[in-house]
């Protein structure tokens, strides 16, 4: 078999091999994708109930079953079982029936109605960074946190990307009184304060994840529709353009199997951004007030909280590192990929 | 040239229309405006009071937790809600006559003429007139300030209910943004101080992120690659990845006197006026630089990774730029040719970025205000939308809408002031 020639790689696996030698951006890109793929599992992982149960030679799974009482396996309290009291008494009496808990067992929303937990407990080795005002663990709150915020924020991008391909697409392809109607439009759009034009929708409708992710989209689909119109009206005068049309391809044709693949740079080295710029919204968002409904787990809610209660530092520090350190890996990712797809070369002085 | 930017300043104008239309209409379809509010609360007020109903007065005919028809009438009038949203919307404007100074009058069975006294011991005389109403002076003469009109949801049968009322046009073009419905104020009165308050944390924001972005982004590209460059990076990551009102809130904790230090105060513009009368001059100094330092920290850091990244990135471009090498060639100075040559084109998308900032400088802060507990422009804005204070949430967005639209033209103008390279069609 003929060794496969070094020349044919394809431009974006060089793009991606280059990206790989980016050490900063790539490690960036690996641990956030691991984590955020983590982040799925999180009910096996940070959660108050069990996950295997073994009470007289039967086997339950909590998890995936949900709600037992407490009566069902012998613990005298009202409603759901306290799992963790349930493994230290059985622990302590050397019984038959054994608990396997998550390794973090806490959940988001244990707050001080379950007896044994406390509000603003300082970090410890039980509860890794406190507890917040309602008792809640702050680290539980932290992890499901994420997901929800890189979630968000990667849905948001995503329907604006596909559009901003649409609209600005067509505007920059078909030009003329279509161009013309969208950029008037947009002229408005960009001249509202947005932030404030949410915090009114959201504060006549209760926003759910997706109701937030479809306002927010409302308002933010201009940015890329700007990149795309300039992408496709710089394209659509080439020749490989003419060519495809004077085929016969169809404007849809060529507009998204010829061109799109053209306009690819912008779209990509720009994602990691907007997914910085998602995660802030949302968290200035929940910060006011005005994002998901409580009690979601949210970094901006975990900030409002600790803003008021400023003498006890965890409470404003663990939403802040979380955001923090997310935040500036994805902007390493976005450093590495723009360098990627950079051809550009700064030469130095002389 | 010129054309263009006239062509610009007109086009603000469909702009500006098409905005305002889309906030009012925003603003009007919300449930929950103004007119529910205050009867919830008057209707709260009567079932607390009970029988014994006195502070609302006539509104509250009556005592029961229901308001009379004629209150609500009332009170749908003094909102404007009694108008379709169109007209509503020209009125805000000033270009359809507001109707003020109602007054309520009913026609009862046969009787087609009234008098009513319209204050001052002045009296006019109303007279049903088919589908309209006649007003007319002692002498018997139409008048040219009262008009009359019929309340037709109010009529019925034989009651003829009817209003009169003078007009004026005043609205926003007119310079009247209205009265607030919570401060009980001229809407441009609550603004004002407030307006001053931003504007003077943004300029010196502004002013100390060009003063420290320009000299650093320069300094970073004339060592690409080195020690210093790598460093500084880090720190504009870093700035870059947390937000202003992030950073105020770790600032807070940190010195604020939350869990560590105790050096600066928790929040507030300056200190509170009875404190801040008996200062003197230095004094005064001092406090108002004590309470700024924490907020303009949280407030240049949204501008510095940008700021020094665009700086730097533009320096390198014009250093790798053919014309540097012929400098150079041509045997010029190190110094001269960056400083002279490379600086003076690196400077230009800078320069031409002052419009857009200027917008984010009005606006952008309130998340900052709101951590630090300025009571700035931003954060009355934004306690307008939860109190349904639409004088003020319109006003305040109009303003913030002008403000941009302004900014935009100003930053084309400055990039065509730098570079002259540069010419609209």
């Amino acid at each position: 078999m003929p060794e496969q020639q070094e020349i044919s790689l394809s431009i974006l696996k060089k793009r991606w091999l280059k990206f790989k030698t980016l050490k900063r951006g790539y490690y960036s890109f690996v641990l956030l994708v691991i984590l955020y793929i983590l982040s799925w599992f999180l009910p096996l992982l940070v959660n108050n109930r069990a996950l295997v149960l073994s009470y007289e030679d039967e086997m339950y799974f909590p998890i995936i079953s949900g709600y037992y009482a407490g009566s069902e396996f012998g613990q005298d309290v009202p409603g759901e079982t306290i799992y963790r009291e349930l493994q230290a008494t059985w622990e302590s009496e050397n019984s038959e029936n054994w608990v396997i808990m998550p390794i973090y067992p806490y959940s988001p929303f244990e707050d001080i109605t379950v007896a044994g937990n406390k509000m603003y407990d300082p970090p410890s080795n039980t509860h890794w960074l406190g507890t917040d005002n309602t008792g809640r663990d702050v680290f539980a709150r932290l992890c499901y946190a994420f997901n929800i915020s890189i979630s968000f924020a990667l849905v948001l991008t995503i329907l604006n990307y596909i559009i901003g391909v649409i609209i600005g697409g067509s505007m920059g392809y078909f030009g003329g009184r279509f161009d013309l109607f969208f950029q008037r439009i947009i002229e408005i759009w960009s001249s509202l304060p947005m932030l404030f034009v949410i915090i009114i929708i959201s504060s006549i409708i209760r926003p759910s994840f997706f109701l937030l992710i479809f306002i927010y989209t409302i308002v933010n689909w201009i940015g890329m529709t700007y990149l795309m119109r300039a992408e496709f009206y710089r394209e659509k005068s080439k020749d490989y353009v003419a060519a495809a049309l004077s085929m016969g391809q169809t404007n849809f044709k060529v507009m998204f199997k010829h061109i799109l693949p053209n306009a690819m740079v912008p779209i990509i080295t720009f994602f990691p951004f907007a997914i910085v710029g998602g995660i802030s919204a949302l968290v200035s968002l929940d910060y006011l007030g005005f994002g998901m409904p409580p009690p979601t787990p949210s970094w901006g809610q975990m900030l409002d909280v600790g803003l008021q209660n400023i003498t006890k530092a965890w409470m404003v520090f663990a939403p802040i590192s979380a955001l923090f350190s997310t935040l500036i890996m994805v902007v390493f990712i976005g450093e590495a990929v723009r360098e990627a797809f950079d051809p550009k070369v700064y030469s130095r002085l002389r | 040239m010129t054309t263009y930017f006239i062509r610009r300043i007109l086009l603000m104008i469909p702009t500006f229309l098409g905005s305002t239309i889309l906030i009012f209409v925003i603003l009007q379809m919300a449930p929950g405006g103004p007119l529910e509010r205050t009867i919830q609360q008057l209707q709260a007020g009567a079932m607390q009071q009970g029988e014994s109903v006195g502070s609302v007065g006539d509104i509250m005919s009556g005592g029961s937790s229901v308001l009379p028809e004629s209150a609500l009438r009332e009170l749908r009038r003094f909102y404007g809600f009694d108008k379709p949203v169109y007209q509503r919307y020209l009125i805000w404007l000033g270009v359809w006559p507001r109707e003020i100074k109602h007054r309520e009058v009913k026609f009862s069975g046969d009787v087609k003429e009234v008098s009513k006294n319209v204050g001052r011991g002045t009296y006019m005389t109303l007279r049903l007139e088919g589908e309209q109403v006649g007003v007319y002076d002692k002498a018997g003469i139409t008048s040219d300030i009262w008009k009359g009109a019929i309340d037709k949801e109010a009529s019925k049968d034989d009651n003829v209910v009817a209003t009169i009322f003078q007009t004026e046009f005043s609205g926003i073009l007119t310079g009247n943004l209205g009265t607030s419905y919570t401060y009980d104020q001229p809407v441009s009165e609550v603004m004002a101080p407030r307006f001053k308050v931003s504007m003077f944390f943004g300029l010196t924001g502004l002013f100390l992120s060009y003063i420290v972005c320009i000299p650093l982004g320069i300094r970073k590209a004339l060592n690409h690659g080195s020690a210093f460059d790598f460093l500084s990076s880090v720190v504009v990551f870093a700035a870059y990845s947390i937000p202003g009102y992030a950073l105020g809130m770790v600032l807070l904790v940190l010195l604020g006197g939350g869990s560590f230090w105790d050096i600066f105060p928790l929040g507030g513009f300056r200190s509170p006026t009875e404190i801040w009368e008996t200062l003197s001059l230095w004094g005064k100094i001092k406090d108002q630089l004590w309470h700024m330092v924490l907020p303009i920290i949280a407030w240049s850091i949204s501008s510095f990774a940008g700021l020094t990244i665009l700086m730097k990135n533009s320096l390198l471009e014009n250093i790798s730029q053919d014309y540097i090498r012929t400098a150079f060639a041509k045997g010029l100075q190190e110094k001269r040719v960056i400083w002279v040559h490379a600086i003076r084109n690196s400077i230009i998308p800078i320069a031409s970025g002052i419009g857009g900032v200027i917008g984010v400088v009005i606006a952008g802060s309130y998340l900052i205000e709101k951590v630090f507990n300025i009571d700035g422009f931003g954060k009355m804005g934004f306690q307008a939308i939860l109190d349904r204070d639409y004088p003020i949430t319109l006003g305040f967005l109009v303003i913030v809408v002008v403000i941009r639209l302004v900014s935009n033209i100003l930053s084309d103008i400055a990039l065509a002031t730098v570079d002259p390279r540069i010419r609209f069609k």
